[in-house]
């Protein structure tokens, strides 16, 4: 015991600090639910805020399909917004953002089960950023809520909340 | 008395005979006239050709910041026929000045929208676009160039066309066809007799029918309503089916029927019927786009494809489009002038199998489609179908396969057998196909060995064996794993001792070398344990469409597949645990624009994220380090790739699969009868598949650790972990990822063994005090 509280306290005190490499750690105790992040809460008397390490941003010409997207999606053509989503995919394949908005049109063209499966993507790639990652988990929870799973819909929410809160 | 009454019965019966006949010639006539009014009439009236689908490639997204440089802008958009002018006009032509390029676009169609013509203009760097603008000087934050036109779906041996309206036909054509074909077109009715007359005395005196003689409207009506055969009856058909369309339809509507019938080249089964298709067969652009000597050639063609084939038959076709020039100018269609500086043009016709025709990639995509549409759908409705094609990729990979094929026998002693091989590019993230090679001769439709070759996939099969092992969280990366002789003892009593391909033993071993070393018996050691089960479920899981045989042999490879099998495997290694399945169309749409169907991307989570992030940083060792260090020679130096070599047995089959940030590829080398290459999947496929790689511009893999895993240092050959105080005297230090709370043994020796990474933490800790 005494052992993980050491490992949780060292990994929390340089991040709080820094934001190279070894602060992405921190973020795994946030957002895991695994013995040592509950001792790293006691340990420093407050729930760690994740430190991000990177931030993720659309570039211009991603940024202009996505808003090409959105019209689309707002049209009720969620083909075409799939299609022009992709176009950003393609440009930007590692961008969690891209997939959180291609999941957001699965989701409302009705393929929940996709969009779930795009949100955790996203989860994965948003690794370091904490605004990203909540982004990703909020769409998991929607999707989660339209599947009529609620409790997990809740925990989901609540994860995205821990992230990055309103 | 006797003879003069009977012969003036004979006279009379003759004469009377004669009448007959007339009368019941001509009552034939007009009967066989009334019938073939009736079939011409209805045939054309509801006239619709038979439209082949048309499959195009994916078009090139322009942005400021993507990778292109001025010259690969120019590459592309010679590819799609536009023209390189002093000053822009009309669509599809260029005008580039330093390092500025100016673009007149055509109108496109793309699968979700409709473009108009529009002009841009590019600043381009060495590496990337820095500037994008529209004609009024505005930033334009992305735009597509035209989708490339890559072949089309035509029956077998049939008829391949592009229809084009009289709108689209350039006006000087009908003009050019009546000068040289058909001079009193606009007045007669449907037929010549003065022509005719003419070519009947030719060709009695040379004995044979040969002279043509024919108005277009005969013309038409032997393309469209009968055979080639040239008979008395035929001619005397032909000219009654012609002047029954000439009394039923309008010159202009003839024209137009003309120019989209008429036959003008072949190509293998295809026979490509129509200006329209004529134009982009010969000179890769749309009708409206072809200019005067272009224009002379095709009217020249009309006369005998075959004889007048410019690509086989230069001379003639230059000899004759000359003729069809001065035709045209001895009847004031064009000026002398014109018609002499056409005259001194050359050809331009495109080569065949330089661009634009990609068989191997097509017949994927025909049998893609074969699964939803008909072939009477493929062949006959003018369906667009858009394709993920990247022509720039696939002319890479072709090129290069030949060249390194090429290499690669002249290093050995000759053969009769002429070595082979196949690659499949994607882009994992969508499972998009962005290149198929289907062997060394391109541009021939023959064995496609990238969907058909299936074949033992050796140590291909390595990477998920390993992920089996990792998914029982009983190994991790450093695990030390023994590689010594093994004994199995199979169920018909026999035994299977397999042998490394260095015929020797390592000994402890961590789970990263075996891999990256692709070490037989350390990979058979840990396949028993976890069970050859599991990994033939992996195996599945991820893609592969046939249960393999649950022998132990398949952990080492007894398992066929083909290229694009392989590229679906591993999409799921380099898509963090999704499979996406390989797609190369990406929608298809009806003649009329409406969109008919979309394969739109879809993710299936088949393994943990973290899991494959271990087994891609294995895989990132055998570049490094192991059986594929030699790509690292033609690799740039800052470009993080992950792959595995594949050698079967008696090195049949080379194979090599891996992936960077934005490409995975597969390549295969081998020969058809199944003959010893003599290479490893090291020596020959990994010699195409890094220069192919290297060629494509392509972006780091570069996937962050997952959260429930940590990197540490360990040492490479005894997988004892290296702390901060620890010197790396060999270099054979390398960084890995275990999971988070993983107890690693560590290298005797060295300073601060209190907890992994603790010095180098204080370290980086007192580092950032310091620097504050």
């Amino acid at each position: 015991m005494m052992r993980q509280v050491l490992i949780a306290l060292l990994l929390v005190v340089p991040a709080a600090c820094s934001l190279t490499r070894g602060a992405r750690n921190p973020a795994a105790a946030a957002a895991s639910s695994e013995a040592a992040p509950a001792d790293a809460e006691a340990a420093a008397n407050a729930p760690a805020p994740p430190a991000p390490t990177r931030q993720y941003h659309l570039s211009g010409a991603a940024s202009a399909l996505v808003t090409q997207a959105h019209a689309r999606a707002a049209a009720g053509d969620y083909p075409a917004a799939t299609a022009t989503l992709e176009r950003a995919l393609r440009i930007e394949p590692e961008n969690p953002l891209t997939w959180i908005e291609l999941g957001r049109v699965q989701l409302a063209a009705g393929n929940a089960a996709q969009a779930d499966n795009m949100g955790h993507k996203a989860v994965a790639l948003a690794s370091g950023d904490p605004n990203a990652q909540a982004a990703a988990w909020r769409l998991i929870s929607d999707a989660l809520r339209v599947r009529g799973r609620n409790q997990e819909a809740a925990t989901a929410s609540a994860r995205a909340d821990t992230l990055a809160p309103h | 008395m006797v003879r003069r009454p009977r012969k003036y019965r004979l006279r009379r019966l003759l004469l009377g005979g004669v009448l007959g006949v007339l009368v019941a010639g001509v009552v034939l006539v007009g009967l066989f006239y009334i019938y073939v009014d009736h079939v011409v009439t209805q045939q054309f009236q509801g006239r619709r050709w038979t439209l082949p689908a048309q499959v195009f490639a994916a078009p090139l997204e322009l942005y400021v910041g993507a990778p292109l440089s001025l010259s690969d802008l120019t590459a592309e958009l010679a590819r799609l026929q536009y023209r390189a002018r002093d000053k822009l006009d009309r669509p599809g032509s260029y005008h580039l000045q330093n390092d500025r390029i100016e673009i007149a676009l055509r109108a496109t169609r793309f699968a979700d929208e409709m473009r108009a013509a529009q002009t841009l203009s590019i600043a381009a760097g060495a590496r990337s676009i820095e500037v994008l603008r529209d004609s009024g000087g505005h930033d334009l934050p992305i735009l597509r160039l035209d989708p490339l036109l890559i072949g089309s779906i035509f029956p077998t041996h049939g008829e391949d066309r592009i229809v084009v309206t009289p709108a689209e036909v350039p006006a000087l054509l009908p003009a050019a066809l009546k000068a040289v074909e058909d001079r009193k077109f606009d007045t007669h009715h449907g037929v010549d007799p003065a022509a005719v007359a003419r070519a009947m005395w030719i060709d009695l005196r040379s004995h044979q029918i040969a002279q043509g003689g024919s108005t277009l409207t005969q013309q038409l009506v032997k393309s469209y309503f009968l055979d080639s055969r040239q008979t008395i009856g035929r001619k005397a058909r032909e000219a009654l089916m012609a002047i029954a369309l000439e009394s039923h339809f309008s010159k202009t509507d003839l024209m137009n029927a003309y120019i989209n019938e008429i036959y003008l080249g072949q190509d293998g089964d295809r026979a490509v019927h129509g200006f329209g298709l004529a134009s982009q067969f010969y000179f890769g652009k749309p009708l409206g786009e072809i200019e005067l000597s272009e224009l002379s050639l095709l009217v020249a063609i009309v006369r005998g494809p075959s004889y007048y084939d410019p690509r086989r038959h230069p001379e003639r076709a230059l000899a004759r489009r000359n003729l069809v020039l001065k035709l045209m100018a001895d009847l004031s269609v064009i000026t002398p002038q014109d018609a002499q500086s056409a005259s001194s043009r050359p050809l331009g016709v495109t080569s065949r199998g330089a661009g634009a025709y990609y068989p191997s990639y097509l017949d994927f995509v025909r049998r893609t489609l074969r699964r939803d549409y008909r072939d009477s759908d493929l062949t006959q409705e003018g369906l667009k179908i858009f394709t993920s094609l990247e022509p720039r990729a696939q002319d890479e990979a072709e090129q290069t396969l030949d060249r390194e094929l090429t290499r690669l026998e002249r290093s050995r002693r000759p053969t009769n057998a002429s070595l082979d091989g196949a690659i499949v590019i994607t882009a994992p993230a969508s499972g998009d196909v962005i290149a198929i090679v289907g062997g060394r001769r391109v541009g021939y439709s023959g064995f496609n060995r990238a969907l058909d070759a299936a074949r033992p996939i050796g140590s291909l099969v390595k990477p998920f064996v390993y992920l089996t092992a990792l998914e029982t969280h009983r190994y991790n990366l450093a695990s030390i794993v023994q590689d010594a002789p093994v004994d199995i003892r199979l169920p018909n009593g026999g035994h299977w001792r397999p042998v490394n391909f260095t015929h020797q033993t390592y000994g402890p071993v961590p789970l990263v070398r075996a891999l990256a070393e692709s070490l037989n018996l350390a990979t058979v050691a840990v396949g028993m344990d976890i069970g050859v089960t599991h990994v033939a479920q992996t195996l599945q899981r991820f893609g592969l469409e046939r249960a393999p045989a649950q022998v132990p042999a398949l952990l080492l490879g007894a398992v066929n597949a083909t290229p694009v099998e392989v590229a679906q495997l591993y999409t799921g290694l380099a898509n963090g645990g999704y499979r996406t399945p390989l797609r190369a169309v990406r929608a298809v749409i009806s003649a009329s624009g409406e969109p008919l169907k979309a394969f739109p991307l879809e993710l299936t989570p088949i393994a943990q994220p973290d899991v494959v992030f271990e087994v891609d940083q294995m895989m990132q060792q055998v570049i490094e380090r192991g059986t594929g260090r030699a790509a690292r020679t033609v690799l740039p130096a800052d470009l993080v790739v992950v792959g595995k070599s594949g050698s079967t047995s008696d090195l049949r089959d080379s194979w090599f699969a891996g992936f960077s940030g934005s490409h995975l590829e597969v390549v295969w080398v081998g020969y058809d009868d199944n003959h010893p290459t003599g290479f490893t999947g090291a020596a020959a496929a990994l010699a195409v598949w890094s220069r192919v790689l290297a060629g494509l511009g392509t972006t780091s893999w570069s996937a962050a650790t997952p959260e429930s895993l940590t990197d540490v240092s360990i040492d490479y050959l005894t997988g004892l972990q290296l702390e901060a105080g620890c010197k790396d005297k060999n270099n054979d230090a390398i960084r890995i990822a275990v999971p988070v709370s993983t107890q690693l043994a560590k290298q005797p020796g060295c300073v601060g063994a209190l907890e992994p990474g603790f010095a180098e933490r204080v370290g980086e800790r007192l580092r950032a005090i310091i620097h504050k």
